[in-house]
């Protein structure tokens, strides 16, 4: 039982090790992609809303059908 | 003779120079709804204050223009607004059942036999009021009443 618990503390342990650094990157990425996404809605916001507005439109449109 | 001529001059220079003011006149009064327009705009954008809402909440208002896109584009009386509604009503109408099953629950859990004690409920750790206090004190009631029932099980 103990060695079960063992084995299975060190399966956990390691998994982390493994995908730990990658979750970190995974959310690094995510955090610069979202970054990158607001400063661009900011530096264009007509733009943005006008391609939204359009977007919605289109999405309304084939949702009528 | 010249002076039929000198007439006809002076008439084709008057009807430019009338031409011409009035291409003036029609210049300047389209100069002036341009600035008028643009004013008006930027008071409206001012009043809107479209950027600064950007700013603040750029996903809020890029989804609130989705949804005016939505609404313009004719999908609001649609089968997909529909289910969209549907469901966000099922999926709040059960978030909202969920504290109360629990408590109900965790009620029974402590009416049946003490077992729940240590269940955190809503209203705190470990605390005994309302709705769990009542179903407790009313199946420990039932319990002493009617012993017989508690021991068959």
């Amino acid at each position: 039982m103990e060695a079960s618990t063992q084995n299975l503390e060190n399966a956990a342990r390691s998994l982390k090790e493994r995908v730990g650094p990658q979750l970190a990157q995974a959310r690094r990425r995510f955090t610069d992609a979202n970054e990158r996404v607001i400063d661009f809605i900011k530096e264009r916001p007509g733009t943005c809303l006008l391609g939204a507005l359009a977007v919605g439109w289109i999405i309304g449109r084939i949702a009528r059908r | 003779m010249e002076s039929m001529d000198a007439s006809r001059r002076n008439g084709s220079r008057d009807g430019a120079s009338s031409v011409g003011r009035a291409v003036d006149q029609l210049g300047s009064s389209a100069q002036q709804v341009w600035i008028s327009t643009r004013d008006a705009v930027g008071e409206i954008r001012e009043a809107m204050d479209v950027q600064g809402r950007v700013d603040r909440h750029p996903y809020g208002m890029m989804l609130a223009a989705v949804g005016v896109g939505y609404v313009l584009g004719g999908g609001l009386f649609s089968r997909l607004t529909g289910r969209i509604l549907g469901g966000g009503l099922r999926i709040a109408l059960r978030l909202a059942a969920v504290p109360f099953i629990r408590n109900e629950f965790i009620g029974m859990m402590q009416g049946a036999g003490g077992a729940g004690d240590d269940y955190e409920t809503d209203e705190g750790v470990g605390e005994s009021g309302g709705k769990e206090e009542e179903s407790a004190s009313r199946s420990r009631k039932t319990k002493q009443t009617n012993p017989t029932t508690t021991k068959g099980k």
